[in-house]
Parts: structure tokens; sequence; C-alpha cells
């Protein structure tokens, strides 16, 4: 095998074998420790053991959280889901989300506008050069004075913490749009705007929507911040709630569910710019 | 008269690029604009597309002078001439669609008309729904074409726009461009760094020289007769040795060329 070749392509198996490995080691490092940890104390709660996890995943998934009304008549399984800790927090978390990553879009359009027309650009693109330096965290008891502790501050974090990235990010792709394509819209009569929205963003708009994939781990990082800091529900709310009772076989799955939500996320946005723009190559 | 440059010069951060350009192109006229690297030959393209303006003296096209790019003029540059995210019918329906207005548009006459002028260039109906990176470099320059001259542009410029073809395809591509020069009547400025095109496709050419002890480049109407690509070969070559002669040189032989500078 050369591990240190550059003009070499791993064979099938290998490369499989290869991409796997560290996954099965961190998980059976992990499960070693926990078990050397159980047998030394058979009450430790720093790592708990599989069984103690599932039990854990099964409960938070079924059962409502404490303090939560419980229904006294007897209930489905779907219900018993729906009205479950697990469900009630992953909701709450993707409603925050999804407004941001909603919220993102006119930042794109900010960018596009940006690059575009000089003047906007001359007007704004300081102004977020320096914005975007800005460590949005610093601002949260800003946020929560001015926009109090409800949802609006949370959105408002990581609209602040995102947006500038997304906005110069944008402001640079739309940028590298070929000089030769505007001047050829301007050759067969298309007007500013019919450039803008026909032909600059129809192009660019993959790559944007690959961008704002790249920053999906800080949109959660910022709900995240605010979740723990301010919230009733909640998946960080519920993460940071459990660390003060060492409720390590709920967070351990819980950081491992938010982290497949994300790569589900993720997966879906690739495959929909896959289907949405077939000419794109990258 | 289609294009008047009227003593045009063109500075660069006190570079002086053009010196004192006068050039005068009647309708209808294929003219080559030939030149080293770097002489300024895409310059004055640019300022003939009015992308660019020059820091003293004046372009008009159609007897006005413009601020920006418009229909007026056809563009056909050597690289990035279409619209990557739209299929090849797309691209070349795109200027009548762009121009019908939100409420006037009727998609099917204009793809109609695209698929038309495509089938002109040489190509066919299967090719219309492919995108552009699924075409060959000579076939995408065949669909730019299609696309500007659908637009019935009274002038067409095209930059280099062979350069990047094998010689095979840029033979065909050649033929072809004539072809359709002399059925539209549109008046084409064609730039380029290969002499034998120059004077195969251009009813005149006009070389940019550069001054050598100022470094910026004055035009030079190489009075040569025209040529087709059927001209006997030792004639054609003659003639190529002799405009490249003239313009890489200022000291030029006074019969060969007449400098339309003062």
């Amino acid at each position: 095998m050369s591990f240190f070749r550059i003009d070499t392509q791993p064979a099938r198996i290998p490369a499989w074998v290869l991409s796997w490995f560290l996954f099965a080691a961190g998980i059976t490092a992990y499960f070693y420790a926990a078990e050397q940890r159980h047998r030394e104390n058979p009450d430790d709660r720093v790592m708990p053991t599989v069984t103690q996890m599932v039990r854990a995943f099964q409960d938070a998934a079924a059962k409502p959280a404490e303090g939560q009304e419980v229904q006294e008549a007897p209930q489905s399984l779907i219900q018993r889901v729906r009205g479950s800790m697990l469900a009630t927090d992953t909701l709450a978390t993707a409603r925050r989300f999804l407004i941001s990553v909603a919220l993102l879009f006119p930042a794109v359009l900010l960018g596009l506008h940006m690059a575009m027309f000089p003047y906007m650009g001359a007007f704004f693109l300081r102004f977020f050069q320096f914005f975007d330096k800005i460590v949005a965290l610093s601002l949260l008891p800003i946020l929560f004075i001015a926009f109090g502790i409800d949802e609006l501050s949370k959105i408002m974090l990581i609209v602040i913490g995102v947006a500038p990235t997304i906005i110069l990010d944008t402001v640079n792709l739309t940028k590298s749009v070929p000089r030769e394509q505007i001047v050829k819209g301007f050759t067969l009569g298309a007007g500013d705007f019919a450039i803008t929205y026909r032909i600059v963003l129809k192009q660019i708009f993959p790559r944007v929507l690959n961008s704002i994939r790249l920053n999906l781990k800080a949109v959660m990082l910022f709900l995240f911040a605010g979740e723990m800091i301010a919230s009733t529900d909640g998946l960080a709310y519920r993460i940071a709630l459990l660390r003060r009772h060492m409720g390590m076989d709920t967070i351990l799955p819980y950081a491992l569910w938010v982290a497949l939500l994300l790569f589900a996320v993720d997966l879906g946005m690739s495959t929909l710019n896959k289907k949405l723009h077939p000419w794109f190559q990258e | 008269m289609s294009i008047n440059v009227e003593n045009v010069v063109v500075e660069y951060a006190s570079r002086r690029v053009l010196n004192g350009i006068d050039l005068e192109i009647d309708a209808g006229e294929f003219v080559s604009i030939v030149g080293e690297t770097g002489c300024g030959k895409s310059t004055l393209l640019r300022l003939i597309l009015a992308e660019e303006h020059p820091t003293e003296g004046r372009v008009q096209v159609q007897g006005r002078e413009r601020s920006r790019p418009d229909r007026t003029c056809g563009y056909v540059p050597q690289r990035y001439s279409l619209f990557p995210d739209k299929t090849v019918l797309a691209n070349v329906a795109f200027g009548l669609e762009v121009t019908s207005g939100f409420w006037n548009r009727n998609s099917r006459e204009f793809r109609e008309e695209a698929l038309r002028y495509l089938r002109h260039t040489g190509l066919s109906e299967a090719d219309a729904k492919k995108y552009p990176h699924q075409l060959s470099g000579g076939m995408q320059q065949r669909v730019a074409i299609a696309q500007a001259l659908i637009m019935k542009p009274p002038v067409l410029l095209m930059d280099e726009a062979f350069s990047a073809l094998d010689p095979g395809t840029r033979r065909g591509m050649q033929r072809l461009m004539k072809e359709l020069w002399r059925e539209s009547g549109t008046t084409v400025v064609f730039v380029t760094h290969n002499t034998r095109e120059a004077v195969c496709l251009g009813t005149r050419v006009i070389a940019l020289v550069k001054d050598g002890e100022r470094g910026s480049s004055v035009a030079l109407d190489l009075e040569v007769p025209h040529l087709d690509f059927d001209s006997d070969e030792e004639e054609l070559t003659r003639l190529i040795a002799r405009v490249e002669s003239a313009s890489v040189k200022m000291d030029r032989p006074a019969s060969m060329a007449v400098p339309v500078i003062s």
C-alpha cells in the first residue's frame, strides 16, 4: 500500500476499510473504556454502556419529559412518540433551525445585489466585512435585552452569526461569474435585473446552496448556544439540563441524534441541489 | 457608416495602450483585426462594444456613442460565451425571451426560431436539449454564433472566437462564419492573432502595430486583396507573410500598408 504516494488510487475494498476504520476504532475504544470503568465502579455515570444509552434513548423517544403532563388515557405508539421528550425537543429545535436557514436567503439576495450594483456594494460591503469579525456570542446579552429571551433573540443570534458570512460568500461567488456572461447578457438585450436574476443568480445558486450547507454547523452552534442559555425546550436545552444531573446516557445519544439530523439535512440539500441543477459540475 | 473610431487613446494607470486610433467601418464589411499579443486588439473590441471607454476620442456605432453594451453589437468571446445553466435551445432563445416583455412571451415561437438558427449553424434537435458542458468547443461556438445572430445585431464582434478550436473544427467554423455573414449582411469585426484566418475571412484587414518608442499601438489599414479559402495557396502564403511582417514592424514597406492615423 502506498500511503504517501500522491499518484495512487486506493482499491475499492481498502478504501472502504480505511473510510470506516476510525468509526470502528472510536466505538471500540469507547466501549472498552466504558467496560473498564463499569468494572471498577458499577454506578459510573461518565461513560454509560450501550444498554444504558439504548434504554435512555428509548425512554426519551417514548415518554414525555419530566414535569410534562402525562396522558391518563392509553395512547398509540405514534401518539406516545409524538408527545415524547425527544420529539418535543427535536421539533422545537427544528422550527428555530428552519426559520434561521430561511432567513439566510434574504442574505443571499443582499450579497448578490452588493456584488452586482456597485453603489449597493459601496454602501454595505465595508460594514459587513467588519460585522463578520464580531463574535456573535459576545452580543448575546445585548440580544436578550433587545429582543427578550424568547424565540426572536435566538433566531437573531443565528442570523447575526451566520448571515454576514453568507453575504460575503455570495458577494465573492457573484464576482466570480465571468464578465463575458454579463456583457453577453447586455448584448442580448437583458437589463440590469434580468442579468442579475436570470443569468447571475441562476449560475451561482448551486454554489450558494453549498455555502449554506457548509454553514449548517455554524447555524446549529449558535442555535445551541441560545437554547442552552435561555430556553425551556429544544435539544440543546435538554443537554444543558441533563448535564447538571450527569445524564450522560441521554446526552450522548442526543449528540449523535443531532449529528444524524444535520447529516440528513446536508444530504437532502445536496440531493436537491443535484436535482435542481443538473448542469452543475463540481 | 457602421462603426466610427475617432482619434481614440486608451491609457491604463499612465500606460498608453492605444494611441490615436482612427477607424471607419462601413455597414456589411467583414473586418479582421490582427496584431501581436498585448497590442490592444481586445481593448479596441471592448471599446466598440462600449464595455470600456476611451481616455480620449470617441467611438460611435450606428451613429451614436453608447454608455454600455447593448443590442447594437452581438458578441462572441473566446470563452464563457454560453450560459452554463441553460440548455442549448434556451441559450439561443434567451435574447428573444428577455426582450419580449413579461406579457408578450411566446416561448414556443421563440424556441422554434432558436431551433431554426441552430439547424442553420449545423446543430441538431438532439443537441438543443444538451447543456453547454456536454458539447465540444466547436459546437459551443456554433451555439454562441446562433445566440448572437438570432437577435439580428447590426454589428457582430468576435474576440478570438475560434482560437481554442482544433485546426479542422476551426476551418469548418471559418467557412460557416463567412457563409452566415454573406447571408445576414451584418457588419463583423473579427479579432484574431491568426493571420491566415484574418486574410481569408476579412474583406479588410486592420493591423494594430506597437510603436517601438512609445510602446502603445496604432492602427494600420493593410490594403490587402481579399482572398477566399479556396484561393491559390502560393498567393495566400505570400500575402500572409506580407501581413505578418507589416503587423509587427512600424517601418513597413510603404506599398504594403496605409496608416489610418494622422
